[in-house]
């Protein structure tokens, strides 16, 4: 039994995590609040250090990487609210190009993305918007008629305002498809897709909820009220306790599911079920005892806390919320028989 | 990362399966709150004994098989998969042994151990006393030196098997005047000694489970003090961290507790009630996600680490989740909540209730969960201490 990563995955996560501060603090979540275009600078240098072809198979430039190897990259993307499509590109769009695209759109695409010149996003049947689509050079659309490879220029998007401006999505037009962007397979690819999309959405939010503890942590250790540290009242050390708990557990099972999908396992569709409902679940519950422990500084703009709050909130309900997993979960229990 | 056991481990639990198909006593042993019903689980864990079932990761000079900790948990997880009796050496096999074999002489491991894993000796745990639970260090029996004996007088409580059980380890006071965690002693007493009284505590449920155990005047061997005299708190520290280790809490347990709560709506006609649904749905995630922490917490032990703190993050895990799954299960009891009546039309109307009440007591035992939040709060948060 060896449910550990290797050193390898672990530096690369050290990687990305110095990656990810140096090249994307709070200031510049600031920038894209106040409106400013998210610049390239933070993609290329993330594709420089092979974070982005890291799902790309090896015979078109990537490193050939699995969903063990991505696991512990998307944590620190949450731990640091990156504005980066990291999740959908990386994450679904490269193995769902290289498992359902012909040969044309796998020879122009997985390249493109391994050297961080293709930005690819994707809207699965169970999003109303798609995330940078105004900015990604390739939209995968899943649409009534299958599987549809879009890009930039053939369909329009229009932004949508939302709470977290650090994470753009849009509404879009997928009219125009053609013959040319149909897509060569689905069934099993767009299965894996939505999985995908899940496990990863849950270890985007196991590191936002792991950023939210660490800071509410850091916080209720400095804050003094009554003589003493708050951090030093069980009211508070136990609500953080149970969050951590809840954290690490939710952690576990997105590992969990992140090595069933890889290894093909038959149960990989409901790991990816229990792994987002319960990173949504633990998330939700360490976003709410951040913004209580924190008090009245939590509430205001200037306190960067919000910008977590609320990437976490819209994560919660992305790529299918808890309770539509939960729906999954239930049809497959309750389908299991009397005898189990 | 793979999580998948060796060759050995599988083949191993085939025939762990295979044994335990055959030799799982049916009809169920009667119930181990009586002298007839205790004698009847001796024997049981005799034959698990002599099956090389007990103790079985214990090093071979102690009796065991040196088998893998996953081994280990394979054993309890097929146990729990044949519905095997309850285990009344637990705190012998799981505390007593791995404690003496940290902490005690060459002579007290081979006084000892053997006669543990073959359910010779059985024993219980004197931790807890009236006005010490949470606040263990505030532990007031006290033990005086004389000649080549202590005298032993107090009170200890909740004591599980603590009338059938042979010994008792207990902590007792050696040194009163000094600070109160130290000056405590770990120390061996054999329950048929002159001056010792367990009296039977019936549980809310009205069963017998734990006992209160009395000391008068008893005289006890210096040499069945583990560990040195009046640094009995660190040889309990250990203890303790064995309790609260994983292996007692399989994860296997909820993920059926989950199945069951589905059998259960079913026979309520609820399956179809989207909030029942959700609500099951859930406990099968948690459960699930449990699973996977006792992954990681296997891992850590086979590679010899010790789980300190984390482990109690792990019994707040499954506590927690036990006692809002059962009662859960109550709820959906529905009208036959109360009933007790083997003639209710849902199944296993019983088994629910003590399944609540086990898992109500599962968040006290073995330090309670507000407990377990303080130490995940202050040892692995690093949160200042009140």
């Amino acid at each position: 039994m060896d449910f550990d990563f290797t050193e390898e995955q672990y530096a690369l996560r050290d990687l990305a995590r110095d990656l990810f501060e140096k090249e994307s603090p709070p200031s510049r979540l600031r920038d894209l609040y106040a409106g400013a275009a998210r610049e390239a600078r933070c993609w290329r240098a993330m594709a420089d250090a092979g974070l982005i072809g890291l799902t790309v198979p090896e015979s078109y430039g990537g490193a050939g990487g699995n969903e063990i190897d991505l696991a512990l990259v998307l944590e620190e993307a949450g731990r640091a609210a990156l504005p980066e499509p990291l999740l959908e590109t990386v994450a679904v769009a490269a193995p769902l190009i290289a498992e359902a695209g012909t040969q044309e759109q796998k020879d122009e695409w997985l390249p493109r993305i391994a050297s961080g010149d293709a930005v690819v996003t994707v809207l699965l049947r169970e999003q109303r918007y798609a995330v940078e689509a105004g900015d990604a050079d390739l939209l995968i659309a899943e649409t009534e008629g299958g599987l549809e490879a879009l890009p930039s220029r053939s369909y329009e998007a229009w932004l949508i305002e939302t709470e977290d401006r650090a994470r753009r999505v849009y509404a879009v037009d997928v009219s125009g498809v053609s013959r040319a962007t149909r897509m060569s397979g689905a069934g099993a690819a767009l299965t894996n897709a939505h999985l995908r999309a899940a496990v990863a959405t849950a270890g985007v939010l196991n590191g936002i909820a792991r950023h939210l503890l660490e800071t509410t942590t850091s916080y209720v250790k400095a804050r003094q009220q009554f003589g003493r540290p708050v951090g030093s009242f069980q009211a508070v050390k136990h609500r953080l306790a149970d969050a951590h708990a809840a954290v690490e557990q939710a952690r576990a099972a997105t590992w969990y599911a992140a090595y069933a999908l890889a290894n093909g396992q038959e149960d990989a569709g409901i790991a990816a079920n229990i792994a987002k409902a319960q990173a949504g679940d633990a998330e939700a519950y360490a976003n709410a005892a951040a913004l209580q422990l924190h008090g009245g500084i939590g509430f205001t703009w200037e306190h960067d806390l919000h910008l977590w709050l609320k990437r976490g909130k819209a994560l919660e309900q992305a790529y299918g919320s808890g309770a539509a997993h939960r729906r999954r979960i239930a049809d497959h229990i309750f389908s299991l028989g009397t005898d189990a | 990362m793979d999580l998948h056991f060796t060759a050995e481990e599988e083949s191993f639990r085939s025939d762990a399966r295979a044994w335990l198909k055959a030799n799982t006593p049916d009809p169920r042993l009667p119930s181990a709150g009586t002298r007839e019903g205790f004698e009847a689980h001796r024997a049981w864990e005799r034959s698990l004994y002599d099956a090389g079932y007990a103790g079985m990761h214990w090093p071979a000079e102690y009796g065991g098989r040196g088998a893998t900790v996953a081994m280990q948990a394979i054993f309890i997880e097929e146990y729990l998969l044949a519905n095997g009796p309850e285990r009344i050496n637990v705190l012998g096999l799981n505390l007593m042994g791995p404690t003496l074999m940290a902490h005690g002489t060459e002579e007290q491991k081979k006084r000892w151990i053997r006669r543990i894993l073959s359910a010779e000796d059985v024993w219980s745990q004197g931790f807890s006393e009236p006005d010490a639970g949470s606040d263990l260090a505030g532990l007031k029996t006290r033990a005086v030196r004389e000649g080549e004996d202590f005298i032993v007088n107090g009170q200890k409580i909740w004591t599980s098997y603590g009338a059938f059980a042979d010994w008792i380890f207990a902590l007792v006071r050696t040194d009163p005047e000094a600070p109160r965690h130290a000056g405590i002693t770990f120390i061996a007493i054999d329950m048929r000694s002159d001056g010792v009284e367990a009296r039977p505590i019936v549980q809310l449920d009205g069963r017998a489970g734990f006992a209160e155990v009395f000391f008068t005047d008893v005289r006890v061997p210096a040499d069945q003090v583990i560990g040195a005299v009046d640094d009995g708190w660190a040889v309990a520290m250990t203890t303790l961290g064995f309790e609260r280790d994983a292996p007692s809490a399989p994860a296997g347990r909820y993920i059926q507790g989950a199945l069951r709560l589905a059998q259960l709506a079913r026979a309520s006609g609820l399956d179809d009630d989207p909030l029942v649904r959700d609500r099951i749905a859930g406990f099968y995630a948690e459960a699930s996600a449990y699973h996977a922490v006792t992954r990681r917490t296997l891992t850590r032990l086979e590679r010899g680490e010790q789980l300190g703190a984390d482990a109690s993050m792990t019994k707040l895990l499954w506590s927690e989740l036990g006692r809002r799954m059962y009662e859960y299960g109550r709820e959906l009891l529905g009208p036959d909540e109360g009933t007790l009546d083997a003639s209710s039309p849902l199944p296993d109307a019983q088994a629910w209730h003590s399944y609540y009440w086990f898992a109500r007591a599962a968040t006290i035992y073995a330090g309670t969960s507000e407990i377990q939040r303080n130490i995940v709060a202050e040892r692995v948060l690093g949160l200042p201490k009140g």
